[in-house]
């Protein structure tokens, strides 16, 4: 039965044939009942008129038996009436009462509808007058066998016929549907479309459905081919890209890398490995490296907000506040960043890791990096950090920007040595080219970085010294210039040599030194230095090799204290200077605090 | 048929005229019929009844000279059929044909003879002897 379903599942022909054959089936069924009625009332008709007919054929005999009340030859009418199969039973009945003859072939039905035949018989010689009425009562059994059998016959030529539109039907729709369904289907499994072929119409079928369709299937396969063409160029396209990328990826200088959304190194060419010694051989996609490890100080890259967009000074964020607590957790002395140790230069290297991540390069005075695409909102960061992997540290820029959602590219240069250059032009910048020192404008940077540690710890004090060394133009103008430079060389030296690694020396001009005390509050201490320095300015200096010509040098100091006199670094320089004057109106190589009283005079 | 039947109706009657036309049904003046109808002579003729009307045996008789006209004036059958009819009896033996006369003669005869007699002549020559019950036109 289930086979029977497939099959009729599977079989477009037999499924319209059994279609075909159950709507015939149902209106042959109504047909049949209706025939049979029909076929019914007709024997019933025909009997009915058969009947008659053999009524009249004996009639003759049995008008002379009813004439002569005949019984004998009454019995022969009835029996001969009775030898007819449709004929059940007969009686002759005399026009007095008297039963001239009766019979019966058959059982006796005691159905009252069966419709009897009568017929009077009139006499053979008066037609005006009945002699005996005969009654004739038809088979009902060979009615019914009669019905039954012109039934049978109808059924069968119904089956007949049924049988027969089955046959055609599934023979018509195999050959005329059916196959050519099939054939295209198999003609177009086989079909290699990409060499142009074209799909063939059974022969036949051009012009009618199935020829549209192939038609129909002929259209779509171009366009598929079609489009599959230009897919294919394009692959081989964004291959050659690929291939192009890739030798650029693998032979360029600079480092190129992808990073995953959460910070993990995906990928990295062998620039990018030689630059942070990581093995050429290393899968990064199986075991990637987390980005903070090479650019430690930052957990995530998306922490990393350039200072360099903010205003400087006192306005500035928590963030960077944090920045320099850690800077000065991790023991620096000063919240420099590295832009700003132009002037101490030597302690970049000192081994203090920690703080090397996050001296960031500041674009707003280094100029190199891409400032001016980190206002969109596809932000692009720059890093330095250092790498000492092959024993020499380097610094590299990491430049990094999002390449899609949770993906992010990035390029690293090496700018040690651009960086060595800005360093070293910026110390020069800040540098008095005679002394070595700081110059004014080295000073002015302290000054600025001062004052920042200053409003972050305002409890610290700091002692700022105006140095102006007395009579050094008459140095000047009597031995020369070199003579000068020598006296300003060897004060510069003396004084040096006095101070703490921590302090700030600087030259500011002509003859006029300026000395930053960091964390000095007390004026003892400030007294003994000064003392000491004044002893060892007054050996006298001989201003040129063999030459007797001796100088004593005289100096005249004025002392500010940053915390106690003001809590400005401005204000504490204009303090000191003139607390220097007021040193040199007491007398010259002498010392004075500065005092409020100065104000007045 | 119609045709060859009017002219043997025709010819008939050609024979006839000069004899002039009825036929009379008669009985024996002594017979206790007085008259008879057409029916009760066709029942009697034809071998239904054999009692006449009163209760009398009949004893009908048939006389050749006139049988032809007379079956064609009571029953309108001719004579072939009428034999046919008394043939088809024979075997059943219920009934008998009318004892058969060659003669008007002969008929007078016997009516006269037997109250029970019943024959039949042409009317023209009918006599006192004998009773007219009924008289057939022609």
């Amino acid at each position: 039965m289930s086979r029977l379903l497939l099959l009729l599942h599977t079989r477009l022909a037999l499924r319209t044939t059994a279609i075909i054959v159950l709507i015939v089936a149902l209106l042959g069924g109504l047909f049949l009942g209706v025939a049979v009625h029909l076929r019914a009332a007709n024997v019933h008709k025909t009997q009915q008129v058969r009947l008659q007919e053999l009524i009249t054929t004996v009639e003759r005999t049995a008008q002379i038996a009813c004439f002569l009340g005949d019984e004998r030859m009454a019995e022969e009418v009835s029996q001969g009436l009775l030898s007819n199969n449709i004929v059940n039973a007969v009686t002759i009945r005399a026009s007095d009462g008297k039963v001239l003859a009766t019979g019966r072939s058959g059982p006796e039905f005691g159905d009252t509808t069966i419709p009897l035949v009568v017929r009077d018989v009139a006499s053979p010689f008066e037609p005006d007058q009945t002699v005996c009425r005969m009654t004739v009562e038809p088979d009902q059994e060979e009615l019914d066998l009669m019905v039954a059998q012109a039934s049978t016959f109808i059924g069968t030529a119904l089956l007949l016929q049924l049988l027969g539109i089955g046959v055609c039907v599934t023979v018509v729709v195999a050959r005329y549907v059916t196959r050519p369904i099939a054939e295209l289907s198999h003609r177009l499994s086989e079909l290699e479309a990409e060499t142009g072929q074209k799909l063939q119409a059974p022969p036949g079928n051009r012009d009618d459905e199935i020829g549209t369709l192939v038609a129909s299937v002929n259209v779509m396969i171009d366009n598929l081919v079609e489009s599959l063409g230009q897919e294919r160029r394009l692959r081989l396209e964004r291959e050659v890209e690929e291939r192009r990328y890739r030798a650029i990826f693998d032979n360029v200088e600079a480092g190129l890398f992808e990073l995953d959304g959460e910070g993990l190194m995906r990928s990295a060419n062998p620039a990018f490995r030689r630059l942070f010694g990581i093995d050429p051989d290393r899968n990064l996609d199986a075991e990637p490296i987390a980005f903070t490890t090479l650019a430690p100080s930052y957990a995530t890259p998306g922490r990393i907000v350039d200072s360099g967009q903010r205003p400087r000074g006192h306005g500035e964020r928590d963030e960077r506040d944090e920045s320099e607590e850690r800077s000065e957790r991790a023991g620096r002395g000063g919240p420099e960043k590295y832009a700003e140790r132009a002037g101490d230069g030597e302690r970049a290297g000192d081994g203090e890791r920690a703080g090397d991540g996050e001296r960031e390069s500041d674009g707003g005075r280094k100029g190199i990096s891409g400032r001016e695409e980190s206002g969109e909102r596809e932000e692009q960061r720059e890093y330095l950090c250092e790498v000492t992997h092959d024993g020499t540290p380097r610094w590299i820029s990491l430049l990094v920007s999002p390449l899609e959602t949770g993906r992010l590219q990035g390029v690293a240069h090496d700018v040690t040595e651009r960086k060595r250059a800005a360093e070293t032009a910026a110390q020069m910048a800040m540098t008095d080219s005679l002394t070595g020192l700081g110059n004014r404008r080295g000073f002015e940077h302290r000054l600025a970085v001062m004052t920042r540690h200053h409003r972050l710890y305002p409890d610290r004090r700091h002692a700022l010294l105006m140095l102006d060394f007395d009579h050094f133009k008459q140095i000047n103008d009597t031995y020369g210039h070199q003579a000068g430079d020598r006296v300003l060389l060897h004060a510069a030296a003396t004084l040096s040599s006095l101070l703490r690694q921590r302090d700030y020396i600087a030259r500011l001009g002509g003859d006029e030194f300026v000395v930053l005390l960091e964390g000095c509050d007390r004026r003892d201490e400030v007294v003994t230095l000064i003392q000491r320095f004044l002893h060892r300015l007054a050996t006298p200096l001989a201003l040129s090799e063999g030459e007797e010509a001796r100088v004593r040098l005289g100096v005249s100091i004025g002392i500010s204290t940053l915390g106690v006199d003001t809590e400005d670094p401005q204000q504490a320089v204009e303090f000191a200077d003139r607390a220097m004057y007021a040193a040199k109106r007491a007398g010259r190589n002498t010392w004075r605090f500065y005092t409020p009283e100065f104000e007045t005079t | 048929m119609n045709r060859v039947r009017t002219f043997l109706l025709a010819s008939t009657l050609a024979v006839a005229l000069p004899v002039s036309a009825d036929i009379a049904v008669v009985v024996s003046p002594d017979s206790g019929v007085t008259t008879l109808t057409r029916s009760e002579a066709i029942n009697i003729f034809m071998g239904r009844y054999r009692k006449l009307p009163n209760g009398d045996l009949a004893l009908p008789i048939d006389q050749s000279t006139l049988k032809a006209r007379f079956y064609r004036a009571l029953v309108d059958k001719d004579l072939a059929e009428i034999n046919s009819y008394w043939a088809r009896l024979v075997f059943s033996g219920e009934a008998s044909p009318p004892q058969q006369s060659d003669s008007a003669a002969d008929v007078r005869q016997l009516i006269t003879h037997n109250a029970n007699a019943l024959s039949y002549i042409d009317s023209a020559s009918a006599t006192d002897d004998m009773r007219v019950v009924l008289t057939l036109g022609e």
